[in-house]
């Protein structure tokens, strides 16, 4: 359906701008294409204190019907923070953002709360298993990865 | 004085049968507007609702239903999007009416 997407990030930028839950800003979104936003995780996870992460959204003209793009981005005060789910050139394993656990119902705001939390939650030093035989080798969208759940309890 | 009427214009409003700031939670738009694709709202652009009691634009709910991914669920709770043949019209209200004929 063409137009669905461009109104809907025209009204999901409206809203954004005005405000966004604690620990979450918009840094920018100069088009309906890619939009960057900052997260920091809130409370007194040693992993994650002190730190702000960025997040890269890419939208295909599909969306909300498609999952966004979502990836860590690497700049010289952002680093790409640590989590058994997340490899170290960005690339985030979640559910929520394959075409399986993915629904038009979530939004900009509510993919980053679920980002936020899965980091709050985390207690684990590492990255994914394989990680950088696939940081090497990976040359696929990762909405075309098909993500083995290693370990689901993380 | 006897007044004689020409001719009269009648204005009706109409809205759907839904809290005033309920959204389509695909477009994100009112209810009341049309999905993203259409110009006018009303039966050209009728709401779905479906049985597990969430509501979206016709339009937008198809757009999803049709991909492979949505396996048939409804957005919002993910149990299987289903929709009988008078959406808006409960049974009981039918029922009610027949006991008020008879009486």
């Amino acid at each position: 359906m063409s137009g669905l997407g461009p109104k809907r990030l025209g009204k999901e930028l409206t809203k954004i701008q005005n405000s966004l839950p604690p620990g979450i800003t918009l840094v920018s979104a100069d088009n309906l294409e890619e939009w960057f936003l900052d997260i920091q995780v809130l409370d007194q996870n040693p992993l994650y204190a002190g730190q702000t992460y960025r997040l890269k959204f890419k939208f295909s003209k599909s969306y909300p019907i498609e999952p966004p793009e979502v990836t860590f981005t690497k700049t010289d005060n952002r680093p790409i923070p640590m989590h058994p789910h997340i490899y170290s050139n960005g690339i985030i394993c979640l559910d929520l953002l394959g075409s399986q656990g993915w629904s038009p119902v979530q939004n900009v705001e509510s993919v980053c709360m679920s980002i936020q939390s899965m980091l709050t939650g985390n207690t684990k030093d590492e990255r994914p298993p394989g990680d950088e035989e696939f940081v090497r080798g990976n040359r696929l969208r990762p909405r075309d990865i098909d993500f083995y759940y290693h370990d689901n309890t993380v | 004085m006897k007044v004689k009427i020409k001719n009269w214009n009648a204005v009706a409003t109409w809205r759907w049968d839904l809290p005033e700031d309920d959204v389509c939670g695909i477009c994100q738009v009112q209810f009341d507007g049309t999905c993203p694709t259409c110009k006018y709202p009303g039966d050209d652009c009728s709401l779905l609702s479906g049985k597990c009691g969430h509501n979206f634009h016709m339009h937008c709910i198809m757009e999803w239903i049709k991909q492979d991914s949505s396996k048939g669920q409804c957005p919002m709770c993910r149990q299987k999007f289903e929709w009988g043949p008078e959406v808006g019209v409960p049974q009981q209200q039918e029922g009610q009416q027949g006991v008020a004929a008879g009486e």
